[in-house]
């Protein structure tokens, strides 16, 4: 309360030189806001006036294509006047937009603004929020200027009317991106594995199984290994070398280690492959086979 | 001899240390040499901070930016000049070709005499707008000082400004008031990514010629927050332009000056505080970002070896590293970049897009320097990807890193064995009783001999 | 077998033998057959006239479509991961099924208590005018040989491809 009486007195201090200048303050009377539908008549719709010292407690709806009218009349101290500065401040306290709209301001104080949705900046149009609206009334000299929430406003749009959104480009951070990776490969269930490797296995006993039906016997390995006991030995051995030597291969060799290993069986295999291969023949000849 | 050369070269290694990381060569262009006492403090402050100073007039015919094609200073500071324009040696192609040699600018612009439309024309070419007419002054019947501008509200008292987002670092913060006599006001394009306002105007401010009796309701263009009082632009170069709306706020007056709000203390302004700041930023004291080591290699336990740093190649699901080392230079130092709080430094592993966009984490600091770490797993993709650090905000300095690695596939002996995978146990099953079965056959074809019957039958 | 042989080796005509065989065979069919009977017949007549090692070579052929065919339904059962040891264990029996085909076809001759005339006129007329010039045609150990060759081959392969 001092310091506003010593404000009060510097400014009086201050313009006491002005002729104008009073030591008073800024402030309005008869306002009104008022929401015109469109189409609708001049005095049709939302109308409620407004207070100096209180904003309305309730939001005023301004709708798709409604009219929002204030108008008031300026005064400094409690004689109408015209201010430098009358304007409609919608201020939105979350995110710190504003945007002021001017009155129209007659010599004797009348003013008035009027606004649609389509005048607002589309930032407005998304807030889930009332927006503040307030009234800033100053001018030059010492009088104190007016600055005060008179009503919220509440911008009402149409749901199913997309809000027009702005793209601006700004420096900052992206959203992350995480390369997503194929799915691995599964195996399928053990358990179907290992019948069908049950199954399979089972096929080579019914191999021997039906050879056997089928009269299947080495009767002539007597008769062979006595006319040729050495090559017949070493071809067999020779394959079960190779097949062998896939399987080292298989298992743990490289290539560079199977070639020389497979070169020198083969070429046993080849020598005692034709001279066991002739005895057989000899047998097939003899009538044997 | 020799040694004593030495010995002054170091000593000027040490001047031109404590100050600009780009340079000290700063041209003051005013109108005339008058005009220099008015600044005095702000000459010695920046002489203080190392900077070498010269004084020329726009009208002047040795004014050249250039010298041989290259840049004749390093930083311009450009005060309103009271005649029309600044003269043939510093046309809008002029600045601008300063400004893509690397060159910093601060152009100050004043109130109280309309802006020549050369000025302009250069502000426009970075997408800053002055009011139409070019002769506007900001009022706020609120935030002023009472005790000079008691009747015109024209010297606008604001606290130094937040940072401009929470996700930018703040270089103009602090405590107390500055006082910024008729400021030019400067709304800024939309568009641009460049451009960031520094000071913003309160809510409560106008803008409107105060030679106009009244202003009128058509002529308001912009109000409250739109109008700027300090803009910058950061080229793509990180050269960089400063717009000062109020050039009087440099003055000596204001620098040790004291104001007062309407309701408010007297207090003394925070003019020269912000002036270093402005200078500081503007002419690349602060907010320079520079890299350090960037290392790539496998993830491993313990150290990397040094020949398994940085490897050309990585192959498909490797674990891999990336680290990069950033500090930031502080008025004379080099010392350990930190992100602002909401901001994040970004690493992305691109082939034509990113495949990983990642944060990276602060691991290691020294003295000058913080390391930036992540650690991600190569996409299964192979080509020719990058490893891409693009951190570009506002009022720091750009960083564009891009290494190139190839990723490869597995290799035709790095895939499971067969055995490994119990999916194929019935295949190799298979085919090792296809290998039993035909040895088996190979015997039984070589010595079984024929049954008896079918032989008597067949004879 | 060795009837055909010396037939072949003393150039004597195959006719009254083949149809000595033919007449031995069981009772032929009749064209109002039901298929059970037509299918029986064929089986009955494939046991009497083919020869016993070829009997034990059909057997082992029927192993690999065995083996063969199980790997094929497992695949289709629970998915053909790993696909290249699909892809080997299936073509390992393929593979055999048809070298053991070519072998059967280069071994089994008409002779032994093989079919009727017509046929002799097919393929098997052909090996088996081939066998009557032994330096020039391929005797079946020959073809065994070039069997076993190439199944060590394609069972390299497979290796190779199963990882």
């Amino acid at each position: 309360m001092h310091m506003w009486q010593a404000t009060v007195q510097f400014c009086l201090l201050a313009s006491a030189a002005l002729p104008a200048a009073a030591a008073s303050a800024w402030g309005f009377t008869d306002a009104t806001v008022a929401v015109q539908p469109k189409g609708a008549g001049v005095n049709s719709g939302f109308k409620e006036s407004l207070s100096v010292s209180k904003p309305l407690s309730k939001p005023v709806a301004l709708a798709g294509a409604d009219t929002l009218r204030v108008t008031l009349t300026t005064q400094e101290g409690s004689s109408a006047k015209r201010p430098h500065q009358a304007f409609l401040l919608l201020k939105d306290s979350h995110t710190g937009l504003d945007i002021s709209y001017p009155f129209t301001v007659k010599e004797n104080g009348k003013s008035r603004v009027e606004l649609t949705q389509k005048d607002l900046p589309i930032q407005f149009l998304s807030l889930p929020e009332p927006i503040d609206a307030r009234v800033v009334i100053g001018s030059s000299g010492s009088s104190e200027a007016y600055d005060s929430s008179i009503f919220p406003l509440s911008i009402e749009r149409n749901p199913d009317v997309p809000v027009p959104t702005v793209d601006v480009e700004r420096y900052g951070k992206l959203p992350e991106i995480h390369h997503i990776f194929k799915d691995a490969a599964t195996s399928p269930p053990i358990v179907i594995t290992l019948a069908f490797v049950a199954l399979v296995g089972a096929a080579l006993p019914l191999l021997a199984g039906l050879w056997l039906l089928l009269g299947a016997n080495v009767n002539h390995l007597s008769t062979a290994f006595k006319s040729a006991p050495l090559p017949h030995a070493i071809f067999v051995g020779s394959l079960v070398a190779f097949e062998g030597i896939f399987f080292l291969y298989y298992t743990s060799w490289n290539l560079f280690q199977i070639l020389p290993a497979a070169a020198a069986v083969g070429a046993v295999a080849f020598v005692s492959g034709s001279r066991a291969l002739g005895e057989v023949q000899g047998r097939r000849l003899a009538g044997l086979r | 001899m020799r040694w004593y050369l030495a010995l002054l070269v170091s000593a000027f290694a040490a001047a031109v240390n404590a100050l600009s990381s780009s340079g000290s060569r700063l041209l003051v262009v005013l109108d005339d040499t008058t005009d220099k006492s008015a600044y005095s403090i702000l000459w010695s402050d920046l002489e203080g901070r190392g900077y070498d100073l010269s004084f020329e007039s726009p009208k002047s015919d040795k004014l050249s930016l250039f010298e041989h094609g290259e840049r004749a200073y390093d930083h311009l500071l450009i005060l309103p000049p009271k005649s029309k324009g600044l003269g043939p040696n510093l046309t809008p192609k002029n600045i601008l070709d300063f400004m893509n040699q690397d060159g910093n600018i601060i152009l100050a612009l004043s109130g109280k005499a309309s802006t020549s439309s050369a000025i302009s024309s250069l502000l426009l070419e970075v997408d800053i707008h002055l009011s139409n007419d070019r002769s506007a002054v900001v009022i706020d019947h609120f935030n002023y000082d009472t005790i000079s501008a008691a009747e015109k509200h024209d010297v606008l008292l604001l606290e130094r400004p937040a940072p401009l987002r929470p996700d930018v670092k703040a270089f103009f913060d602090g405590e107390g008031v500055l006082a910024l006599p008729h400021v030019a006001p400067q709304t800024l394009g939309s568009n641009s990514q460049l451009i960031s306002p520094i000071l913003r105007a309160p809510a409560t401010a106008y803008a409107y010629n105060p030679k106009e009796e009244m202003p009128s309701p058509d002529d308001i263009e912009a109000t409250g927050s739109q109008l700027n009082v300090v803009s910058a632009v950061q080229a793509l170069n990180s050269a960089r332009f400063v717009v000062l709306g109020s050039v009087e706020a440099l003055e000596d007056q204001w620098f040790s000056g004291s104001v007062k709000a309407p309701n408010g203390k007297k207090v003394p302004t925070v003019n020269r505080e912000f002036a270093k700041q402005l200078t500081g930023w503007a002419f690349k004291e602060t907010g320079i970002l520079k890299v350090g080591k960037i290392e790539h290699h496998l993830a491993t336990d313990g150290e990397v070896a040094a020949e398994d740093m940085n490897p050309k190649i990585y192959r498909v699901k490797n674990e891999t590293v990336f680290n990069i080392e950033i500090s930031e230079y502080s008025y004379d130092k080099w010392v350990p970049f930190e992100v602002p709080a909401e901001d994040e430094l970004q690493l992305e592993f691109t082939m034509l897009s990113p495949f990983h966009r990642l944060a990276l984490k602060p691991t290691v600091r020294t003295e000058t320097s913080a390391v930036y770490s992540t650690q991600f797993t190569t996409p299964d993709q192979h080509g020719i990807f990058s490893f891409r650090v693009d951190y570009k905000r506002p009022f720091l300095t750009n960083i564009e890193e891009k290494h190139e690695v190839t990723v490869r596939h597995f290799a035709h002996d790095e895939y499971p064995r067969s055995w490994a995978i119990t999916g194929g146990w019935v295949w190799i099953a298979g085919l090792w009783s296809v290998i039993g079965g035909f040895l088996a056959f190979v015997v039984v074809w070589l010595y079984s001999a024929p049954v008896a019957d079918k032989v008597k039958k067949t004879q | 077998m060795p009837a055909k042989r010396h037939a072949a080796s003393t150039a004597s005509a195959p006719a009254p033998s083949t149809t000595s065989t033919l007449s031995s065979g069981p009772a032929t069919l009749k064209t109002n057959s039901s298929v059970l009977d037509i299918t029986s017949h064929v089986w009955q007549q494939y046991l009497a006239n083919t020869a016993q090692r070829t009997l034990l070579l059909d057997a082992f052929m029927a192993f690999l479509v065995l083996v063969g065919g199980l790997q094929f339904v497992y695949c289709v059962l629970a998915g053909n991961y790993p696909f290249n040891a699909f892809l080997s264990g299936f073509s390992a029996a393929v593979g055999q099924f048809v070298l053991t085909a070519s072998l059967r076809m280069q071994t089994s001759e008409p002779g032994s208590g093989s079919p009727s005339k017509p046929s002799s006129k097919g393929k098997n007329a052909r090996f088996a005018d081939e066998d009557t010039e032994e330096d020039t045609g391929i005797s079946h150990e020959r073809a065994f040989a070039d069997y076993i060759f190439g199944s060590l081959i394609l069972h390299f392969f497979c290796i190779n491809f199963i990882n």
